[in-house]
């Protein structure tokens, strides 16, 4: 590269790193807070100094003590992964499928799925816990996990089949002569290349398990495998105060364990989304 | 010489779209053990079709149309055929190293051990310069490269034959032509039989042992290149072989005293006594080939006729002129240098024993 060194091209650096700091501070000003804010004690939180002038515990100790947060971030865990294994299971032949096989009406059905994604789905709320109290998948975590499917598959099958139909055709001819069936072809060939995608969706899908909030609400009680943000939910609606500090430390234990998968899985995921180049 | 069958195809008829579209109509071909045959035509004229129908990847209509050594193969999956496909778009497997793709068959086969598939990838990778290259990934490779790696994929299995679909389109020109040499020298060290699909006819002319000339789905010759060049079955093969390509004349036949005589507005020629034998007296709407470098420019002569030099294109050893008389082209090719200038008139004569007739349906008589 040339030396930058003409005017406008520096007034452009300029501009262009103050947007970033813009949109850097949007995030972190408020995040910050969060974490701050998780370390004062309950007479300090009303008051606009940022630094707590006491640090204290007392907020942890209620969390982990009292509510017994750890558990439903276990539950959480327990939910987002058991989602997102199960969508891989039904998504990745699907996708392949649908991207790479002749097969009667498949534009119909992937139309139909893909119609699926644009349907408002808190209207499924009261089948599906009607449903799921019926056939006993009411309060367990299978339930949670099939019920998420609704909207992952969808929208696992819309991005996994655009990866398979992109990739040659003859690929799979070429492993068929060379020795594999047809699932070998699949097996040994479409999935190891797919495993970037696959990646990516595992950790999107888990994400949806994770956060969710109404299917977990509405599908489990308090005996059962509720997860975490359920749990935030009623802390900051129950009780006489919002215990905003213990409502922080919450906050910062559903918010980390997602950015820690991210940068686990940052590499597949750039893989993935960023535009392909040969 | 005693022909070995190594790859036949019988009666091959293939269909799509619930027969409405005829890929290939009754192919049939012989593919001798250690022969290299090149399926040459203009695209879509069945030739890939009939090379996917030989590896398993399409299924013919009839059941008994391919047979490798003596085995009816026609059912089987492409797995089961002990055969090595080159593919066009040079497919290597993304994911795996050079070594894993050359090995990729033999590891599917499991009836290699370790030491025999090492020994075989290395010797693969010596026989086509890939020594350097097998710890790298398919992207980090030139297409050149790429298809050699594909090549010594179909090598190290050591298959009954080496079925290549124009594997040598998506390179550069340069590298086209040392490819082509590379794959005839390979294909006459391990004599392993070929068939070699390519649109190019200085490909198939370079490469093959035998050419067969597809168009439509059917078959119109197959024979050697100087064969197919020499003596073309039809138009169709007379015109697609050959560059700069055949002049054809539309020509009658009369008689003048003992000879026979092709007229045209053009022309007036005797017919030499080994063509004239197959010609029958009054025919009508004939078609009259001659091949480029057969059209000489000289002297006047009695059975010359004059033109006029329209343009002059240099090809190195040699010079295309094109002529021009009563409004029709003619090519000539000559050695060396022009020996006439552009717009000069000139007197042109054809070699009468290398001239073709066409009768009215396109056969060579």
């Amino acid at each position: 590269m040339a030396q930058v060194t003409d005017r406008s091209s520096f007034v452009h650096k300029t501009l262009a790193y103050a947007g970033l700091i813009f949109v850097l501070s949007l995030i972190l000003i408020p995040y910050s807070y969060i974490a701050l804010t998780a370390f004062k004690p309950p007479g300090e939180v009303f008051e606009v100094e940022w630094l707590p002038r006491e640090w204290s515990l007392e907020a942890w100790r209620y969390t982990f003590k009292t509510v017994e947060f750890q558990k439903y971030i276990f539950n959480s865990f327990i939910a987002g992964l058991g989602a997102a294994i199960l969508s891989i299971f039904i998504a990745v032949p699907g996708a392949y499928i649908f991207g790479r096989k002749q097969l009667r009406g498949k534009e119909i059905f992937f139309y139909i799925i893909t119609v699926a994604l644009l349907f408002p789905y808190v209207l499924l709320i009261v089948p599906i816990t009607i449903t799921w109290i019926r056939i006993g998948l009411y309060d367990t975590l299978p339930g949670l996990w099939i019920a998420y499917q609704i909207f992952i598959i969808p929208f696992a099958l819309w991005i996994l089949r655009g990866f398979f139909a992109e990739l040659p055709p003859s690929l799979e001819e070429c492993a068929m002569v060379y020795g594999c069936t047809q699932f070998q072809a699949f097996y040994r060939v479409m999935l190891p290349l797919a495993r970037p995608v696959i990646v990516s969706l595992l950790f999107m899908t888990f994400l949806i398990g994770w956060s969710d909030f109404l299917f977990s609400n509405m599908l489990t009680t308090g005996e059962g495998p509720r997860t975490a943000s359920v749990i935030l939910y009623v802390t900051a609606v129950g009780g006489e105060r919002v215990e905003w500090e213990v409502l922080m430390v919450m906050t910062l234990m559903a918010g980390i364990p997602p950015v820690l998968l991210y940068i686990l899985a940052q590499k597949q995921l750039m893989k993935t989304f960023a535009v392909r180049r040969r | 010489m005693v022909k070995i069958s190594g790859i036949q195809v019988k009666n091959l008829v293939k269909s799509f779209q619930k027969g409405t579209v005829q890929a290939c109509k009754n192919v049939n071909l012989d593919i001798a053990e250690g022969e290299l045959m090149v399926l040459l035509g203009p695209s879509g004229c069945g030739k890939t079709t009939t090379l996917r129908c030989i590896a398993g990847l399409e299924s013919p209509d009839n059941d008994d149309a391919i047979w490798i050594k003596g085995r009816n193969v026609t059912r089987l999956p492409p797995k089961d055929r002990n055969l090595a496909f080159v593919f066009q778009d040079i497919t290597l497997f993304p994911h795996l190293n050079v070594r894993k793709n050359i090995s990729f068959g033999l590891d599917m086969r499991k009836t290699c051990s370790k030491e025999e598939i090492d020994r075989r990838v290395q010797e693969a990778a010596r026989l086509l310069h890939l020594e350097e290259l097998l710890d790298r990934k398919p992207n980090q490779l030139s297409g050149g490269q790429a298809q050699r790696v594909a090549l010594g994929r179909a090598i190290v299995m050591e298959p009954d034959a080496f079925l290549m679909d124009e594997p040598l389109a998506n390179l550069d020109a340069a590298l086209r032509i040392e490819m082509r040499t590379e794959i005839k020298r390979i294909q006459r060290k391990l004599l392993t039989s070929t068939i070699f699909v390519t649109h190019d006819q200085e490909e198939a002319l370079t490469l093959g042992d035998t050419i067969a000339v597809m168009k439509d789905g059917v078959v119109q010759q197959v024979g050697t290149p100087y064969q197919i060049y020499h003596q073309p079955a039809n138009i169709f093969v007379g015109t697609f072989i050959g560059a700069p390509p055949i002049n054809l004349f539309p020509c009658s036949i009369q008689s003048r005293g003992t000879e026979m005589i092709a007229i045209s507005d053009l022309f007036y020629l005797p017919i030499p006594e080994a063509i004239a034998k197959n010609l029958s007296l009054g025919s009508q709407n004939l078609t009259l080939g001659i091949r480029p470098e057969f059209v000489t420019i000289g002297p006047k002569l009695e059975n010359s006729f004059l033109a006029r030099v329209t343009l002059i294109e240099p090809l190195g050893s040699r010079t295309l002129i094109f002529l021009e008389a009563k409004g029709r082209e003619i090519r000539s090719v000559v050695q060396g240098e022009a020996p006439v200038a552009e717009g000069e008139a000139v007197h042109v004569t054809f070699q009468m024993e290398r001239v073709f007739f066409f009768d009215s349906t396109g056969k060579r008589i």
